[in-house]
Parts: C-alpha cells; sequence; structure tokens
C-alpha cells in the first residue's frame, strides 16, 4: 500500500452524533490505523472554525489525504472538498464517512453503532488512501439554443433568449405559431383577449433577426451533449433553396416546450358527446365565442347552458391529476354566457371549485354575483346526460347526485360544454427519446426536482417549460419560459462549462466493440465508433452510474474515482 | 326519481326579498352558528340549497323556515354576505304566499302597487260604508249610547263577522300549512295521539314565544332584546284584538270612564306604541342585521298600525274631551285603516302568528316520530317522489 499522510476528523454535529455514537472511542480506534498521522474530534466540522482546522492541520502536519466522518456526503462533501481546496490539496483526496444518517440516527444502541462508525470510519481510511487527484474538466458552450414549440412557453423563452442578443432556432410543428392558446378567446381571471398576448409575441418573433423560425418542421435528431447539440429539423412539405428538406444546426441548450393536448370527451359514455349535438367541448365553445355568436347546433339561442367540470380529470379511470385551468375557464364561460343572454339559466356542476391563483377567487365570487347555479357532484358519480322528452322546454336534461344537498336532481340544458382536462401529447415518448429525459406516469417530462429545479431535466442543457411538464396556466407557462431562458442565459454567459471530473473512461485497447454498453447508458453518453469499431464515453454527458462499468465483458471501461481497487479497499475496510 | 329543479324559483323568491342566495357557496357557518339547528332540522344552509336549486316542493314542505327568528348571526357572519337571515325571511314569506290558496298573499307580496291600490280600495269602500250607515241611522254629534254616529253594538257585530271571515281564512291557510308539511312533506308515520300529546305546545309557543328568547343569548347586540319587544307588541297586540272583538260595548258604554276596562285599553296601546316606534327606528337605523333590508310588506304594515295607532288614540282623546264630532270624524278614519289591516292579516307576515305556534307543534310531533320508529335523529329516509 502507497504510503501517506491522513487526517481523520470525527464530527459530533451537536449530540446528533454524539449522544450515540462514542466518537472518543472511534478516534481512538482509528489513530492506530496506519496511515493516520492526525486524528481529531469536533463539535461542528462544517462550521467555519472546523473548516478552517482542517486548512491548517494540512499545512501544518503536510497531510494529503482527509477524511470526515460526519453526515451524508450529499449535505457536505461539496464544502469539505472546497476546504481541501482552499488548502492547496485536490479536492478528490477527500473522503466522508456517514455516520449520522447511518449510525446515529438509525439505531439505539450506542454500544453497535460505536462499532458501526469505527467500521464505516476504517472503510473511508483504506479507501482514500488509494484516491487519486482529478481534474475537473470544461468544454465550451454555443450560444445558440434551440427551443422546440411555438406556443406561448416557446414563443417567450425565444423572446427573452433572442432579446438578449443570443441566437435562437424556433420549431413548431403546425404551420402557425400560438399553440393552444390561439384557440382561446379571453382569458381567466381578467377577462384579457388571449389574441392581443398573442399578436405581440408572434409579431415580435417574427421581426426578430436573432430567431430563425421551422415551421410544418419537426427535430428529428439531436446530438451531441451540453453546450455542443447538432439538431436536425425536417420540413417535409417545404423545401430549401438547395433542394433540402432538413436542416442542421449547432445549439448548446435546448427548450422543449411542446405543450399539451386536449382530452378526448367521447372517452365518457356519460355525456354523449359525440351522439348528441348541443354537447360540446370547451375548444368548441371557444370557437363558437370566437365567432361571435352562442348558439344550439340548430341556430337558437340557448336558454338553459350547463358546464361540467373535470372532464377526463381528477378520476381513478382517465386521469388522476386536476388539470388546473378548467375551473378558471368554466367561470370565464359563465360570464361569456351571461354577459350576452343575462337571462341564460347556466349551471356550472363541478366537483370541487379550485380557485387557488392570483384573483382567482374574486373571479369565483363575482360568477356568483351574475347569478349562476352551482352543484357538486361525486367524483365517482358522474352527471348523466340524455335527450329530453318533446313535453320538455329544453333540449337536454342533466341527472346528479347533488354532493351539498343530497338530492337526486335533473337540470335543464340546451347546451352543455365539457370542460376536457389536458393530457400528454401523444408524439411526447418520441420527444423524450429525441432529448433523452423521462416522463412521468402521466406522460408529462419530469423536471430534475419538483420544487428546487422545476425547469431543468435530468439531461444537462435540456429544460422543459410550459403544459409539456405538467398542466399550468399561462402565468406559470410564461413564468417557467422566463426561468429556462434564465438559466440558459447564465451558462452561455459564463462561456465554458465545469464537467465533474467523475466520468466513465473506456480503455481504447480492450473495447471491442461489443455496443452493450451504448444500449444500457440511462444518459446516451456512449458513442460508438464505426470506424474504429468501439465505443466512446461523452464525459460531459456522463452521470458516472457505473452501469458501462459493470457491464463491460472485456473490463475495458473504469469508472473514474470508483475505481476497482479503490472499492475492495473499502469494502475490506467495513469488513 | 330524479327530481326537476325549478329554474325560476330563485328569481321569484327574489321579488320576497331572496336577493343574495346565488351568493352562497355551501361553507355551512350559519348553520353551525345558529343555536336552533339542530340534528334534526338544519338551517340556514339546508333552505338556502333548497332554493338555489329551485326544489320547490322541497322548499313548500319544509318546517325549517319557521323554526328561525332571524337574530341575524348568520348574515354577520357570512364569510360571502349572502344574507342567509335574510333568505329564511323571504323564504317565509314566499311559504305564506304558498300556504294561501286565494293568491292574495303572493300578490302582495309580489307587487307593492296591487297591496297599496287594494289597501286604498278596501278603506274607501269601509269609509263610504260607515259614513253612509252613520248619517242614515245616527248623528253625527253624539259618539255614545243608541244614537251614536257608529253605534257600538253595530260596530261589534261587523267587527265579529270580520273577525270569523278572517277567522276562517287563518284557519284554511292553517290546514294548508298542515297539508304540506305533515301529509305531502311526511317521511315517517305519525301516529295520532302524538297530535294531542303535544297539543300544550301551541299556547305555550303562542303567548311565551320562548324560543325566541334563546337567540338573545347568542346575540351580540342584546340589548335591544328584540324577544322581550316583539313579545311586548305581541302581548299589546293581541290584547287590542280581544277588547275590540269581546269588550267593545264595554268600551263604548257611555261618556263616563269605566277605568276597569279603559286599563288594559291603555296598556296595550303602550305596547302597540312603543313596539312599532321599535320598529320604525330600527328599520330606519339598520343597525340590526335583521333590520336591514326591508320589504314593501313590512313598510305597509308599520305605516298602517302607526296610522291606527295614532287616529285611536286622537278618538281616545278627542272622545274625552266632549268634542264628539270630531271624535266621530277621526273614528271613521280609524275603521278606514283598520279594516284594510284586518282584511290584509291572513295574507301578510303578521300570520306568522298562527303559523309558528303550529310549526313548532309539527316539529315536536316529527321528533317523537321519528323516535318512535328509532331512526336516528341526523338520517333523514329519502323521501319517495
Amino acid at each position: 500500500m502507497k504510503s501517506c499522510r491522513i487526517g481523520v476528523y470525527i464530527c459530533m454535529c451537536g449530540t446528533n452524533i454524539a449522544k450515540i455514537v462514542d466518537v472518543e472511542a472511534v478516534r481512538d480506534f482509528v489513530s492506530g490505523l496506519p496511515n493516520v498521522i492526525l486524528t481529531r474530534t469536533y463539535k461542528y466540522m462544517c462550521s467555519n472554525p472546523g473548516q478552517e482546522m482542517i486548512v491548517q492541520d494540512i499545512k501544518e502536519n503536510n497531510l494529503d489525504r482527509i477524511v470526515v466522518a460526519a453526515c451524508s456526503p450529499r449535505m457536505h462533501e461539496r464544502t469539505f472538498r472546497n476546504a481541501l481546496k482552499t488548502a492547496g490539496l485536490n479536492q478528490y483526496l477527500f473522503e466522508m464517512a456517514n455516520i449520522r444518517e447511518q449510525c446515529s440516527w438509525v439505531h439505539d444502541d450506542p454500544e453497535m453503532a460505536t462499532e458501526k462508525a469505527k467500521a464505516l470510519t476504517k472503510a473511508a481510511i483504506k479507501r482514500v488512501a488509494l484516491h487519486e487527484s482529478l481534474e475537473n474538466m470544461s468544454v465550451d458552450m454555443d450560444p445558440r439554443t434551440l427551443v422546440i414549440g411555438g406556443g406561448i412557453a416557446g414563443l417567450t423563452a425565444a423572446l427573452e433568449l433572442a432579446d438578449a442578443g443570443h441566437q435562437v432556432v424556433l420549431v413548431e410543428k403546425k404551420e402557425q405559431l400560438g399553440g393552444n392558446i390561439a384557440r382561446v378567446d379571453l382569458t381567466a381571471p381578467y377577462l384579457n383577449s388571449a389574441r392581443d398576448l398573442l399578436t405581440e409575441r408572434i409579431t415580435r418573433v417574427k421581426t426578430n433577426k436573432n430567431i430563425e423560425i421551422f415551421l410544418e418542421s419537426k427535430v428529428t435528431d439531436i446530438k451531441g451533449y451540453l453546450g455542443n447539440f447538432t439538431a436536425t429539423v425536417q420540413f417535409p412539405n417545404k423545401k430549401m433553396k438547395d433542394g433540402k428538406d432538413n436542416a442542421i444546426r449547432q445549439v448548446g441548450n435546448v427548450i422543449v416546450c411542446t405543450g399539451y393536448k386536449e382530452f378526448d370527451a367521447s372517452r365518457i359514455t356519460h355525456y354523449g358527446y359525440g351522439k348528441l349535438p348541443n354537447v360540446i367541448t370547451s375548444f368548441e365553445f371557444e370557437k363558437m365565442i370566437r365567432n361571435g355568436r352562442i348558439e344550439t347546433k340548430e341556430g337558437r339561442v340557448p336558454q338553459f347552458a350547463a358546464i361540467i367540470h373535470c372532464v377526463g380529470s381528477r378520476s381513478k379511470e382517465f386521469h388522476a391529476y386536476c388539470s388546473r385551468v378548467c375551473c378558471m375557464t368554466a367561470l370565464k364561460y359563465t360570464h361569456e354566457i351571461k354577459s350576452a343572454n343575462p337571462q341564460c339559466y347556466v349551471s356550472d356542476l363541478y366537483i370541487d371549485m379550485h380557485a387557488f391563483g392570483k384573483g382567482h377567487e374574486d373571479f369565483y365570487t363575482h360568477t356568483s354575483e351574475v347569478k349562476t347555479l352551482f352543484l357538486m357532484y361525486e367524483k365517482n358519480d358522474r352527471p348523466v346526460i340524455r335527450r329530453a322528452g318533446p313535453k320538455d322546454d329544453c333540449e337536454m336534461l342533466i341527472e346528479v347526485n347533488e354532493k351539498l344537498s343530497g338530492e337526486l336532481i335533473e337540470i335543464p340544458a340546451d347546451l352543455v360544454i365539457l370542460m376536457v382536462g389536458m393530457e400528454a401529447r401523444e408524439d411526447s415518448p418520441e420527444i423524450a427519446r429525441l432529448v433523452n429525459i423521462s416522463q412521468d406516469k402521466d406522460g408529462w417530462f419530469m423536471e430534475s426536482h419538483p420544487k428546487l429545479d422545476p425547469v431543468a431535466t435530468t439531461t444537462d442543457g435540456i429544460y422543459i417549460a410550459g403544459t409539456c411538464a405538467a398542466p399550468k396556466d399561462i402565468p406559470d407557462t410564461v413564468a417557467q419560459a422566463r426561468a429556462a431562458s434564465a438559466r440558459i442565459l447564465a451558462k452561455i454567459s459564463k462561456g465554458k462549462i465545469d464537467v465533474d471530473a467523475v466520468y466513465s473512461e473506456v480503455n481504447e485497447n480492450l473495447c471491442c466493440g461489443c455496443r452493450i454498453c451504448n444500449n444500457l447508458c440511462p444518459y446516451s453518453a456512449i458513442e460508438y465508433d464505426p470506424i474504429k469499431f468501439q465505443s466512446h464515453v461523452i464525459s460531459a454527458l456522463c452521470k458516472a452510474c457505473g452501469v458501462c462499468v459493470a457491464s463491460c465483458p472485456s473490463a475495458a471501461i473504469k469508472g473514474r474515482h470508483f475505481m476497482d481497487n479503490q472499492l475492495i479497499a473499502e469494502v475490506e475496510g467495513v469488513l | 326519481m330524479a327530481i326537476r329543479v325549478n329554474p325560476k324559483l330563485i328569481e321569484d323568491l327574489s321579488r320576497f326579498g331572496a336577493e343574495d342566495v346565488h351568493m352562497c357557496y355551501h361553507c355551512g357557518d350559519c348553520s353551525a352558528v345558529c343555536i336552533h339547528s339542530d340534528e334534526m332540522f338544519r338551517f340556514p344552509r339546508k333552505s338556502t340549497r333548497l332554493l338555489q336549486m329551485g326544489l320547490e316542493r322541497k322548499l313548500e314542505t319544509s318546517l325549517e323556515p319557521w323554526l328561525c327568528y332571524y337574530c341575524g348571526q348568520c348574515s354577520e357572519q357570512c364569510p360571502r354576505e349572502a344574507a342567509p337571515g335574510e333568505t329564511m325571511m323571504s323564504i317565509r314569506r314566499w311559504l305564506i304566499a304558498r300556504y294561501d290558496l286565494t293568491g292574495i298573499a303572493g300578490l302582495f307580496f309580489r307587487s307593492k302597487v296591487a297591496e297599496i291600490l287594494a289597501i286604498i280600495i278596501v278603506a274607501l269602500l269601509t269609509g263610504i260604508f260607515f259614513l253612509y250607515y252613520g248619517f242614515t241611522f245616527g248623528n253625527i254629534k253624539i259618539y255614545d249610547g243608541p244614537n251614536a254616529f257608529l253605534e257600538s253594538s253595530f260596530i261589534h257585530k261587523f267587527d265579529l263577522i270580520l273577525g270569523s271571515v278572517l277567522g276562517i281564512f287563518l284557519l284554511i291557510n292553517a290546514l294548508r300549512m298542515w297539508y304540506l308539511i305533515m301529509v305531502k312533506g311526511n317521511i315517517i308515520p305519525t301516529p295520532w295521539w302524538l297530535y294531542i300529546k303535544q297539543i300544550y305546545l301551541l299556547p305555550w309557543h303562542f303567548f311565551s314565544q320562548k324560543r325566541y328568547a334563546k337567540c338573545e343569548s347568542t346575540n351580540s347586540n342584546n340589548v335591544h332584546m328584540p324577544w322581550l319587544v316583539h313579545l311586548g307588541l305581541m302581548i299589546g297586540y293581541v290584547l287590542m284584538l280581544i277588547l275590540v272583538m269581546v269588550f267593545l260595548p264595554a268600551l263604548q258604554q257611555g261618556p263616563e270612564i269605566q277605568w276597569s276596562v279603559h286599563i288594559f285599553g291603555y296598556l296595550a296601546s303602550i305596547g302597540l306604541i312603543g313596539g312599532s316606534v321599535y320598529f320604525i327606528y330600527s328599520r330606519r337605523k339598520k343597525q340590526q342585521i335583521q333590520y336591514q333590508k326591508s320589504h314593501s310588506t313590512d313598510w305597509v304594515f308599520i305605516i298602517l298600525l302607526g296610522i291606527i295607532i295614532i287616529t285611536g288614540v286622537t278618538q281616545h282623546i278627542l272622545h274625552r274631551s266632549g268634542l264628539f264630532e270630531a271624535a266621530n270624524i277621526v273614528y271613521v278614519v280609524h275603521l278606514m285603516s283598520v279594516v284594510p289591516w284586518l282584511f290584509r292579516m291572513p295574507f301578510s307576515k303578521w300570520a306568522h302568528l298562527i303559523y309558528r305556534p303550529l310549526a313548532m307543534y309539527f316539529a315536536a310531533i316529527w321528533a317523537e316520530a321519528f323516535e318512535l320508529q328509532n331512526y336516528p335523529q341526523n338520517v333523514i329516509p329519502i323521501t319517495q317522489t
């Protein structure tokens, strides 16, 4: 074994560790181990004096390896690595032993816990002796960005980046920009015109020299890694000047804003959508308003209108989630119907009224003021719509088990509007594969962290914004688009990207080109070179999960910082 | 079978004063704060819901509106300003119209013009009739005795006839109320002997209004003592009615005053004056929530009552001062206001004098019938429609 000078620090974490683990016993145990020059216990290693103590000891005692037995490395590994850097030591010559989460917090027998702490600390000491100095890499950042989807999110993100002076490639599948909002008349709760919101964005996007727009186009391939992606855009209906039907663009980052699709109302048989002519979806109603006349299929002004919430949302059979925008949109319809015909009897059948946003509760109150009949139905007891008889003064009758009164009632309706929920697009698996991101059980794209990192994904350089990540309203969508742009702008302004020194490497002399690792890599970080018949790890994409290392039949792949001898030494230490 | 809603009901009720019903979003705070809301009869939320949805049949057979005395607590803390107290009041007005088969009550509640016109016509007819009678059979200069302008025995007969007609109307309305609540709206078998067992509740609630007193304990503004004031007005009222109906000949025996009889008249007058001054003041001031919204019929009631009191007292003073001619004229004016006022009785809010004790009586019968059936009180079986 290589000779080195190891400093070991055992943290008490106040009493968090010390009340169960006998830290002095751990110290006595490890101070006798080979290569250990110095051992200390301290109340809070992560505190400034604790860190300074490490820096001081490294300088005074010429230490070249450090072990801290404290909390989880997820908590403070970065803190102590920085301390090593300050002392002029390579940050990878460090190891943490977790004697809090894995000892004192989970065990109540002090003796056994102390034994376990000893073993863990010994393992860390054995491992750190074999650590090597590693240097972080840095790669260039291409300032251009690819935005997939030309809805409100895509338009906003593109403008944000282009206004900062960077090139944007905007790809839209349809023949026009605008997305789903282009199908909407007014927006809740302030009744602003959706068209006004959009026209301003679209005009600015179209006139911005930094934005290259591809309409009726699809991104069919994305290669590369953070800062250096190569995207292929295909446009089957058009040809470029040189006769090609595709374009290749170099970009540094990608924002996915592919939006949602509405739920297919005919899936719920209770409502007779498709069979009863005057049962329409919210988007059909939007179209009706945009045409300027609320009427039945027969051209009559409805005397009774009914709005049914949660069509496809909040049910186990279809989608368990809430689509978030339908409640306020339904209230908006009430206003629109009432302002066109104040005599119209509007009933609003809901499960729960979700009025969570700014101005929403006021909007709800105001809708009550215009005399809307709110009826609550049970989630699993849907209303049933049927055609009215010849004696009735209405087109249809809705039977509903009204929850607030407990009565089974029948309400008249000439026009029924189904508030269809949001659904992940059918092509979202394709997109997810294209940019190498995950989808949740409902098909929405997954964020890196649902609370702390909502627009980033698990693939560096790929961001998500708007309703492709989950149902949300316009303000939230715009906020996400801007957040994603801000994240990218921050990266662009740095110019270079630091890549963690911990990644896998293929020993080209040993690789036989079997390509097993190619398909196993969850981050698509392994490239295959068809000329050399060899695989190659793109270090910027590698997250050091180790799957390729384990799978390689010729042991040609090494995980840096997770070398075989390091791991074996650690296991020996524990035993 | 599903019950068909009546989409027009809420619109109709707005003419009875229920203007903010649609604001309710059913938090249930009103029912929680109400001291009278219990396991068996929950209100105002339930009544509000029936009204919002237009379940006319359920509403017309419900007892709950009569169990509310409008202390105003519910409206005070309603988070959505849906005025549940006022809604209950409006439903009571609507129920009065429902119990009345003639349709007059509904007409008066819905149209103040119709009501005022009817009052003027009845007042004029009364005036013409008494003037004609007086000038034909009496002497304008004589107030007492057989040759009086309006002879007391004649007026007495007239009173009794009018009283009987009104009584018949009230009785029919009360029967209709019984039919709606205990027959049409009934959900469990009610043995006949329960009606006899609980009969004592009718005079008890009529004279004590004890349930109203319970509201005072929770009222933040209890210095106004609405129960006492209401009781004073009611006793003055009933006393005056009995005096006029039964003891009129004794009251008008002659020029020499009979204190033994008149003392009651004075007491009743004080009760009436006190009560009406309080109501006019409260409805004008609008400090208490139950007086903030006044229906046109409320004002007609108070104004007519005011005229009756003023003319009644003036006539008495003139009579006692020996100004018989003036006293006779004021007497005719007094009768011109009394007759329409009495005529209005079975068709107005006034009828609650009968309906409230009946409601308590029915409620007690129901509660006991439920117990006999061993139903838990909070589980009301589904009505067969």
